[in-house]
């Protein structure tokens, strides 16, 4: 079977700082695969990588079997390949549910389409059903700036899974997000990888969070994987420990 | 009374050709952080570029302001966002802004030199007639048509940036471009869309204010001032604000002219803009801008 993400090898330099090194691993379909490591171990910079919002100096990213290694973001996307950021990034001032819409890759079609076509661009059932799925029905019509920090959060993690996105990266989906929210979206994740076999790499800090998550974690430490393995092993692995504690 | 209805129909009047200008002023604004201080030579130019088209080439009135809205579109459209913008924008926007100030000036010069330094009569496709609109209050046709199709556009600009799938891609362009451009939407072609709204609702603004005014090099000097004005009493971050700002400085103003002095007229885009500064920074209708971390 081939993997839904396969990452081989991957390098990325910053001047002379070897930011991540030679990182392999592939996650497949339903996998929810964690990836967590001190500040600074090169998480951000390996998702970056992946989404090409950077160039890796070195290695391989695919997609299905697809190579995809230097496509842009808004070429990944299309593949179905869509994130959520560490710093919340929906747009305020249009409401819950259009910002699901644009999510929804509505920008395809003719020009004309653009201009005189429905609003919801044919996307407003499987908007409502992802606001109802993650908990929002009520706030749809609310613009997304007055949601609170944690809607913010939900609906954000919504839109990376309108139109049946493929793979889904998830940027410290917990960072700020108060404790029985928290749970909330914890479980909706995971209700949404059972129904739907969707398919995350999450990077995250909150242990709880991902132990109670993932299926998988790796370890990034000063850019190189030093553990890989379910949640218990991995919690505990000498090297993680020793690379969580410090010398 | 009667004199107070007649005064706010000409104020809703010259407020909605304000409004115009306001408008793009915005548009820019949110979309491209260009504070265009060229804006009211961006609505004095079209005008000369009707005129060169039905004196010097000698073509019809309505084709001619079809050339005058085209050459626009074009020149303070197009050009505009990639001789002047383009280059400079990722120097900041204090670069940019110095360099609007400097197109005004060229803008205004120019005509001044290669057209005439004198007002020239401009033609209005506006019937030169008055109706009385209740006993006691006559208004000119004109005035009520300047309305009219100053509110047609506005009308039409709203429905497009929000009624609209690709005015919601512009509005997602304005509110977060880097998502905006992971998403797929096309943000450069977005960002050139509202350079030409801003061209066209010029060139509109220009064709409906000139005949009133007379159309000379100079013109630009109060309708900058007011459309930034305006923008700003409304509230710079919103197209409703510059509408509100745009209307309420073309009210005012003929209030004043009436019931002060006409020689306070031109004070009042500044009271305003500096009480407004004072006691609600962010506009009447504007909301603090929220800047992303």
């Amino acid at each position: 079977m081939t993997a839904r993400l396969e990452v081989r090898a991957l390098s990325k330099a910053f001047g002379g700082v070897q930011a991540v090194r030679e990182v392999s691993f592939d996650v497949h379909e339903g996998e929810i695969l964690g990836v967590i490591g001190p500040n600074g171990s090169g998480k951000s910079t390996l998702f970056n990588c992946i989404l090409g919002q950077l160039a890796p100096t070195r290695g391989t990213v695919a997609v299905d079997g697809r190579e995809v290694t230097g496509l842009r973001p808004s070429q990944l996307n299309r593949l179905g390949v869509s994130r959520t950021f560490q710093l919340l990034q929906v747009f305020p001032r249009l409401t819950a549910r259009e910002n699901l819409i644009l999510a929804g890759q509505e920008h395809r079609g003719s020009r004309l389409g653009r201009l005189f076509g429905p609003r919801d661009a044919g996307l407003g059932a499987e908007a409502d059903r992802m606001l109802d799925f993650f908990r929002l029905g009520t706030l749809a019509h609310e613009t997304a700036g007055n949601l609170s920090y944690g809607q913010q959060k939900l609906l954000d993690a919504a839109m990376a899974f309108m139109s049946g996105s493929r793979l889904v990266l998830l940027d410290e989906p917990a960072g700020g997000v108060n404790p029985t929210m928290l749970a909330g979206l914890r479980e909706r994740l995971a209700a949404i990888n059972r129904e739907a076999r969707a398919t995350f790499v999450v990077i995250e800090h909150n242990m709880e969070f991902v132990m109670a998550l993932c299926t998988r974690l790796i370890v990034l430490a000063e850019g190189r994987i030093i553990a890989e393995g379910t949640p218990v092993e991995v919690r505990a692995d000498p090297a993680v420990i020793e690379a969580y504690l410090g010398h | 009374m009667t004199d107070l209805l007649q005064l706010l129909i000409a104020g809703l009047a010259t407020g909605a050709i304000y409004a115009l200008a306001a408008i793009g002023f915005t548009l820019l604004w949110q979309t491209s952080q260009t504070i265009n201080f060229a804006q009211g030579e961006f609505v004095m130019v079209p005008a000369f570029f009707a005129l060169i088209a039905m004196k010097t080439l000698g073509l019809p009135l309505i084709v001619s302001l079809a050339v005058a809205v085209l050459a626009s579109l074009l020149l303070l459209g197009v050009a505009f966002r990639y001789v002047v913008v383009g280059p400079l924008l990722q120097r900041g926007v204090l670069p940019l802004v110095i360099s609007t100030i400097a197109l005004g000036i060229i803008l205004k010069e120019s005509v001044k030199d290669f057209y005439s330094a004198e007002a020239q009569v401009f033609p209005t496709l506006l019937p030169d007639r008055n109706v009385t609109l209740l006993p006691g209050v006559t208004v000119s046709l004109a005035q009520i048509g300047v309305l009219v199709v100053a509110l047609l556009a506005i009308g039409l600009l709203q429905w497009f940036l929000a009624g609209t799938r690709t005015g919601r891609q512009m509005q997602a362009t304005a509110q977060n471009p880097t998502v905006a451009r992971i998403l797929g939407v096309p943000v450069e072609r977005m960002i050139l869309y509202t350079f030409l709204i801003n061209a066209g609702l010029a060139a509109v603004a220009s064709i409906l204010i000139s005949p009133i005014y007379l159309a000379k090099f100079s013109n630009g000097e109060t309708l900058g001032l007011v459309a930034f004005a305006a923008a700003i009493v409304g509230g710079f971050n919103q197209v409703r604000g510059a509408i509100v700002g745009g209307l309420l400085i073309g009210v005012l103003d003929n209030l004043a002219a009436a019931y002060v002095s006409t020689a306070y007229r031109q004070a009042v885009p500044l009271v305003l803009l500096v009480l407004v500064i004072l006691f609600r920074p962010q506009g009447l209708l504007g909301r603090r801008e929220e800047r992303a971390v």
